[in-house]
């Protein structure tokens, strides 16, 4: 296999995983070109890049999802590669292919391979020709809403419908009946037309007590596939994933074993490249393949712990057409790693977006601590893209440690301006069924379906707000005399 | 562990031993609320900034609690916003495309008495 090296690598996203991407390349010593929407000016990746190319304006239609926009601005940027990171383009063989078209090498998987495994109708049909277990469903050309209306009742309520194209929660919902399964089919079609620009789902049998699990595979330039274990995402909300920690806790031996197996088996099958994710349910004892994720993962930090390896390093290596993972490394877990998905989010108003200007962020540096954030004090979080602003990881020996970790880490983490969910984590935290492990993927609906009671202020905490007021006023009167060098006021221009 | 507070837009943040609140202090007093204001009964006001995405009623339409009204959209997810009362759409100050500011007035429903 030839090698091709480098030079400057194209990243066709934004926030905090943009933000991922130009660590790696900067530890690769690879030069960077942010592609950006309008707004995004004032983001830490922004602010990291060696290159910045504009692409369009804020709408992700005009930009981030823009297939021509992204390959006119990497070449104008003189890259020589394009990493999609995750969401948006990620999972789009057009764009994979528009970007070779361009003499661009795109980093992920073949566009062949995303063909067949990211689209999930596909997947299913590869899955079942290898005799994997699938969850019972309907993944069929016909979509108007009477078809699958009638395929809904056919396979029995609940169901679960699905955006073919997407991922990561986007017009997914859950059908309990056919008075409501209309409604909600629209609903599902615009978001998925929305968020995927394609507005064609698939029905799936509602498992209703099911546990979440992946596997991280990884396929190298020599075609070898590997996997590098699993994670658990059981907790999720609106079929988002809010916490995630490798290894599952769920998983005997035996049972990690055969679904290791599958999800090698899939993954070579399509001869995928690079890095991916094999989704399963397992309820009652019993594992079925869900769908084939083709890009990098959002809790990909969780295995990137637990394995002491670079995830990111290691798709731009196998893009270069260089060997990674070398059988004498002896790839072997170590320890538990769990991952917090931090959202602008009101958790007193049943986790309504929160927008606005950041205030002072600050996350508790230390061993054993991972931040991955896209957005500073002066940034702000706007109204149109996803909520998530920040990823707070931690890996200690065992899973009660991890876990006892990641909630100081989290109470002592501050956001200022945006309201965050980290109260409604370290309740999530505190939760038998979390602390047992055996949450399923209902595990929020059943335990947190409302929203959290925003708790008195102690007497501490009133006088210790008191104190501060009246620092802040005096010291106010001050900086409007003297001081014109406030941050804020540069900042406050243009808002 | 490190307490901290800052000013921003007129409210004060503040970080304590843990826990993350806006502080407003008793002593102070508030002329007219920064964000959602207080919605009447029989007003849906928009819960976050975002876009009116559908609409399901019509000026003149007659309404049961729990209705759903209309959908937004923020941060690529749907909201459905749904009547508190029973009663006709008497105003819908919004239309379909409409990037609206959180606490905005967007369906008034005059109550039906019964």
């Amino acid at each position: 296999m030839a090698v091709k090296k480098f030079q400057r690598i194209a990243i066709a996203n934004r926030g905090e995983v943009a933000v991922r991407i130009i660590r790696a390349c900067q530890d690769m010593g690879l030069e960077t070109v942010l592609l950006h929407s309008e707004p995004d000016v004032q983001t830490r990746a922004y602010r990291m890049a060696d290159k910045k190319i504009c692409i369009g304006s804020a709408p992700t239609s005009e930009s981030y999802l823009n297939i021509q926009a992204n390959i006119t601005g990497a070449l104008a940027g003189g890259a020589d590669a394009i990493h999609p990171g995750f969401g948006f383009l990620s999972e789009n063989a057009d764009f994979a292919e528009a970007c070779e078209k361009a003499g661009l090498v795109f980093i992920g998987p073949s566009p062949k391979s995303t063909r067949t495994l990211g689209d999930k109708v596909k997947c299913k049909e590869l899955a079942k020709s290898l005799e994997l277990p699938l969850v019972p469903g309907y993944e069929g050309e016909d979509q108007s809403v009477e078809t699958l209306l009638r395929e809904a009742e056919k396979i029995g309520y609940p169901v679960i419908i699905k955006a073919a194209a997407g991922g990561g929660g986007r017009g997914m919902k859950v059908l309990r009946n056919s008075q409501e399964a209309r409604d909600l089919i629209e609903s599902a079609q615009r978001e998925s037309q929305s968020a995927f620009g394609s507005s064609k789902v698939f029905l799936e049998k509602y498992l209703d007590r099911a546990k979440h699990i992946e596997f991280q595979i990884f396929g190298d330039a020599t075609g070898r596939v590997i996997h590098l274990q699993d994670r658990e995402c059981s907790v999720q909300r609106r079929h988002q994933k809010i916490i995630e920690e490798a290894l599952s806790p769920s998983l005997a031996p035996d049972m990690r074993r055969k679904m290791g197996e599958a999800a090698i088996l899939i993954a070579s099958k399509a001869g995928y490249k690079g890095a991916g994710t094999v989704e399963f349910l397992l309820q009652d004892g019993q594992f079925y393949l869900l769908e084939v994720n083709t890009r990098l993962q959002v809790e990909h930090p969780v295995t990137e712990m637990v394995m002491g390896i670079d995830l990111v390093k290691a798709q731009i290596l196998t893009a270069q057409g260089e060997p990674v993972f070398p059988e004498s490394q002896m790839l072997m877990p170590r320890g538990h790693s769990i991952e917090c998905r931090i959202y602008a989010e009101n958790p007193y108003l049943g986790g309504v977006p929160s927008t606005g200007l950041l205030g002072k962020v600050e996350w508790p540096e230390g061993p054993g601590r991972r931040f991955e954030y896209g957005f500073e004090e002066g940034d702000e979080i706007t109204s149109y893209y996803d909520p998530m602003i920040a990823k707070v990881i931690v890996w200690d020996e065992s899973r009660s440690r991890a876990i006892q970790k990641t909630k100081r880490v989290l109470r002592d983490s501050i956001v200022f301006g945006v309201s965050t969910n980290i109260p409604y984590l370290l309740e999530i935290l505190s939760h038998p069924e979390f602390v047992q492990g055996t949450m399923t993927t209902r595990f929020i609906d059943k335990n947190f379906s409302e929203p959290l009671k925003l708790p008195e202020l102690s007497t501490a905490e009133k006088q210790f707000a008191e104190n501060c007021l009246r620092k802040t006023s005096s010291r106010q009167v001050e900086s409007s005399v003297s001081n014109s060098q406030s941050p804020w006021q540069t900042y406050w221009r243009g808002v | 562990m490190s307490n901290t507070s800052q000013m921003i837009k007129g409210q004060l943040w503040v970080h304590f031993e843990g826990r993350t609140f806006i502080y407003e202090s008793p002593s102070q007093k508030k002329f007219g609320k920064k964000g959602a204001g207080k919605a009447m009964s029989g007003e849906i006001l928009a819960p976050m900034p975002g876009k009116v995405t559908k609409l399901l009623k019509q000026v003149g339409d007659a309404v049961k609690a729990g209705d759903v009204v209309l959908v937004m959209e923020a941060m690529k997810m749907e909201y459905t916003l749904k009547a508190d009362v029973a009663g006709q759409i008497e105003t819908l100050a919004c239309k379909v495309g409409d990037q609206v500011a959180l606490g905005k007035l967007l369906v008034k429903i005059h109550e039906s008495k019964s």
